[in-house]
């Protein structure tokens, strides 16, 4: 794999809360317009992982890393990066949907506002694209107004991919985006990260093989804060090279 | 556990229907406290209905409510308390322009910028703030403040509404503070997460979404706020000048004014029993239950409201989308319109002026400047604020503590007052203190555990319960000093106790009970039900389950509040005014129908009736305050300390 090719790429990374360790030399590259799938029993670091990447573990007091991860072949840990600019970047999806206490239609657009868009027209335009991008335009467009808290919560995971989207991420990270959904639902949030890899780099955490499986094209499995193995997902699943990989997939433990 | 293997006995013995007996015994005996509160509010409707109505038929009820001129003891006397309710309205208005920033300012600092240290630090000063008896705000109102503004304004006397609005406004910063910050940290952290992970500034996250979320307990807290300020006696009667006249203009802050529970606190004592006037009096309390209580209620229903739909539900809003925009856009220009004019009133042009430029040049800057820097922006204005109430506290403890020390000697703390005061101590007004605080926790207790024990053990949640939280809601929202109308038209007159010691603690006890059926409840709410279970699982009886396990397990709650209320308790005057003080007695009571002298209504008649005596007021402001929040922070340590061990 080339340089350019990685949207995303760390470099003996080592994550520490407080003095407890949580990722031990992470070197793990994330090609671009591609979904990546990290998989790995609980507690193995995938969340913590994910978090480096949009710098979310900056609100957890007293956590420090060492190490480097590049975006875009940008170096994106120092004191000097603009942290709003980064996450307006990379995008994050939540394991239970969070849509905020207001309406569809306030949910999408608060990202735009929060960025300086004011003109009526252009958040109208917004919404409507994002929302079409996570394929739920239909669902909801004659109720915008509606309040977001009053949808299913398949409709309200994918809103929140939908707000994701409005403010023009290349990269999406996912934290077991399905875990709190019901087998329809998230069928439907599969069909939608397959689609949103044309124009996005994906990065889904999961700890449901099968999704892994069927959705991904790249799968790293992770094992007590250190990433094992890294390859494409045919690769980890029929012919993983460690032994811990293939334990774990398996089932023989986790 | 001798009868473990004993399967002979039936299911149905005379043993096991004794026990039911008494189970149904004891049932009857809590549901009667708990209906204590229910009866006492309906008791003061009662008794200010039977005491009210006369003058409402004697005067008119429109004259009464309309009328502007209060002269109930000219020749010709005119019963209009219209002047005495725009004084009200006003002071209470000017309290909530004053505590409303400051007080949802320092709730954000608390609860979404300063560093857990020094969050910590903060929440006992706030509680602090809240513990000082409203008395000392009065006093120090009184000496302090009214001189400042009058030499400030060059005015003859310094006892104006602006004066009243800022004490109140102090003594309503605790309850805003407590529940909008309550209410801020209520909100889910995950929304928090989700605004930030868009690339929002802290800031845009606590303005865009968390505020919104947390808009309706904030609003509760504003009404309780005002609640508070409206009910206040003590305080406002000190400062505002009591002249019962409508400001002209209406804005002239700097205009004495006359608050209902002043006109009360003023008039109650020296008025003729059964005359126009005297029953004029409790139709004037009358007026400011009902206004006090449709305040509270308000808030109730918010706050009852909030718990029940965290979760938004998929109802159209009650207004629709583009109508919300615009209401809110009108609010906002009529908010601003009303600022610049009170900052024309208090500082004249050049003040406006000023702002009109401020918010311009933040408009202006809002498009130009980064969110970044917005938001370094609004944290320095939002910590000022912290500071600034920290600050006030900070110069009222001072100030009483540093004028107040050299009073203290021995002979202050042992010796009855000599020369109207000034001179000798302060013993018969401490012993009085006492005596009334532990007699009407001594009532209160034992009521107020066993309403809760009622509410949350005996009982499920139906229409019994629902009047038993209103009465409780209501009496929680009576004004102290219609306690004290009420105290004495039924303890000290209907009941024939007179002014005694016994008459005030009841009273005192009435107006504690809600806090202690309301702490008390939590307590017993906090107890895993996994223990009860564990119990009754075992054949222990439920009155055996409650006494061994329950109650030692909500010890700590329940003390928690006990402590809190006596320190409310020893604070108080209003309820006091009319059932239980005097000001001058050199001996302490032999029995409990004896008048006895207490601390607060010591400093109150020092303060205000008695020149010549300041070394003495600062040495009694400054032990009861000692006294008041030395007891809060006992509360304040033990809530730490049963935090922080953990108990199952
Ligand atoms: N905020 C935190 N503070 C301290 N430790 C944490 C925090 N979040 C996660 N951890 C610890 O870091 C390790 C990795 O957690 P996480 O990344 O959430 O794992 P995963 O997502 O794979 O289940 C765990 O041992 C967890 O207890
Ligand atoms: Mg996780």
């Amino acid at each position: 794999m080339k340089q350019q090719d990685n949207a995303l790429e760390t470099k003996a990374l080592n994550l520490y809360y407080g003095s407890a360790q949580a990722l031990i030399d992470v070197d793990i590259q994330i090609p671009k317009n591609q979904v990546t799938a990290l998989i790995g029993p609980s507690g193995c670091g995938k969340s913590t992982l994910l978090r480096c990447f949009n710098r979310m573990n900056d609100l957890i007091p007293d956590c420090t890393i060492s190490g480097s991860i590049l975006y875009h072949g940008e170096e994106i840990t120092g004191r000097s990066t603009d942290v709003v600019e980064l996450r307006k970047r990379i995008g994050m999806v939540f394991q239970q949907p969070n849509p905020f206490p207001k309406s569809i239609y306030e949910n999408v657009i608060y990202g735009p506002k929060v960025h300086g868009v004011r003109d009526r027209k252009q958040l109208d335009e917004i919404a409507e694209k994002s929302l079409k991008g996570a394929a739920i335009w239909e669902e909801v467009r004659e109720r915008l107004h509606d309040a977001a808290r009053g949808l299913s919560g398949g409709q309200q995971q994918r809103l929140c991919i939908a707000r994701t989207l409005s403010v023009g991420p290349d990269i999406i990270l996912m934290d077991e985006p399905c875990s709190a959904l019901d087998p329809i639902a998230t069928a439907k949030i599969e069909n939608l990260i397959t689609e949103l890899k044309d124009e996005y780099t994906v990065v889904i955490v999961t700890h449901n093989m099968q999704q892994a499986a069927r959705v991904s094209d790249y799968t790293g499995f992770m094992y007590m804060g250190r990433l094992i193995e890294f390859d494409s997902t045919p690769v980890i699943f029929e012919k993983p090279k460690e032994e811990l990989t293939e334990n774990y997939i398996t089932g023989r433990f986790g | 556990m001798h009868r473990m293997n004993d399967h002979s006995s039936s299911l149905s013995s005379p043993a096991g229907i004794s026990r039911q007996k008494k189970e149904s015994v004891i049932t009857g005996i809590w549901l009667a406290t708990a209906l204590v509160a229910v009866i006492t509010i309906i008791l003061i409707l009662g008794f200010l209905l039977k005491e009210g109505l006369p003058a409402l038929l004697e005067i008119g009820l429109r004259e009464f409510l309309f009328e502007e001129i209060w002269t109930p003891t000219s020749v010709e006397p005119s019963y209009g308390i219209l002047s005495l309710i725009i004084g009200t309205i006003l002071v209470t208005l000017g309290a909530m322009v004053i505590a409303v920033p400051l007080g949802i300012g320092s709730a954000i600092f608390i609860a979404e910028i300063a560093p857990r240290s020094v969050r910590e630090a903060i929440k006992p000063a706030i509680e602090l703030l809240a513990g000082i008896p409203s008395v000392v705000y009065g006093f120090f109102g009184l000496v302090v403040l009214t001189n400042w503004l009058r030499i400030t304004f060059d005015l003859s006397s310094g006892a104006t509404w602006l004066a009243g609005s800022i004490i109140l406004g102090i003594m309503a910063l605790p309850t805003i503070i407590s529940v909008s910050e309550d209410a801020i940290t209520s909100v889910p952290q995950e929304y928090r997460a989700a605004s930030l992970a868009l690339g929002a500034t802290r800031w845009q996250t606590i303005i865009g979404v968390i505020i919104p979320a947390a808009l309706s307990g904030i609003t509760a807290a504003v009404i309780l706020g005002m609640g508070r300020a409206i009910g206040e006696t003590m305080a406002v009667l000190m400062v505002t000048g009591n002249a019962a006249i409508i400001p002209d203009p209406l804005w002239n802050i700097l205009s004495p004014v006359r608050t209902l529970t002043a006109t009360l606190g003023i008039e109650m004592g020296e008025v003729a029993i059964g005359s126009t006037h005297y029953h004029a009096l409790f139709a004037i309390a009358l007026v400011l239950l009902l206004i006090a209580l449709i305040i509270n209620l308000s808030a109730t229903v918010i706050l009852g409201r909030i718990r029940n739909a965290q979760m938004g539900t998929g109802k159209t809003p009650f207004l629709s989308h583009e109508v919300k925009g615009k209401v809110k856009t009108v609010c906002l220009w009529l908010a601003c319109i009303l600022l610049i004019g009170v900052l024309t009133v208090i500082s004249g042009l050049s003040g406006a002026l000023l702002l009109i430029g401020a918010i311009g040049a933040y408009l202006l800057i809002q498009r130009i400047i980064t969110p970044k820097i917005t938001e370094k922006i609004a944290f320095g204005m939002i910590t000022a604020a912290t500071g600034l109430v920290l600050f006030t506290l900070f110069v009222i403890l001072f100030d009483i503590v540093s004028n107040g020390l050299s009073a203290i000697t021995w002979e202050f703390l042992t010796e009855g007052p000599r020369d109207l005061g000034r001179s000798g101590g302060i013993f018969p007004a401490i012993v009085g203190t006492i005596y009334l605080v532990v007699g009407a926790i001594a009532i209160a207790l034992p009521i107020g555990v066993g309403a809760a024990i009622y509410l949350n053990e005996y009982t499920i949640e139906g229409k019994m319960t629902k009047i038993i939280r209103t009465g409780n809601d209501l009496l929680n929202g009576t004004p102290s000093i219609v306690f004290g109308l009420f105290g004495f038209a039924f303890l000290v007159i209907f009941v024939g106790l007179g002014v005694s010691l016994l008459a005030g603690q009841i009273t005192l006890a009435l107006m504690v009970l809600p806090t202690i059926i309301r702490t008390s409840e939590e307590a017993l709410k906090s107890v895993p039900d996994s223990l009860r279970h564990g119990s009754l699982a075992l054949g222990a009886t439920r009155w055996h389950t409650i006494s061994r396990v329950v109650l030692p397990a909500a010890a700590p709650g329940i003390l928690t509040g006990t402590i809190l209320s006596i320190g409310r308790a020893a604070g108080e005057t209003a309820p006091l005014l009319f059932t239980a003080v005097v000001f001058s007695k050199r001996f302490l009571p032999d029995s409990v129908f004896e008048p006895v002298m207490a601390l607060p209504y010591h400093l109150f008649i020092l303060a205000t009736n008695v020149p010549g005596a300041d070394t003495q007021k600062y040495g009694t402001a400054l032990v009861l305050l000692i006294l008041v929040t030395g007891i809060y922070a006992v509360a304040v340590l033990m809530r730490k300390h049963a935090q922080n061990t953990v108990r199952w």
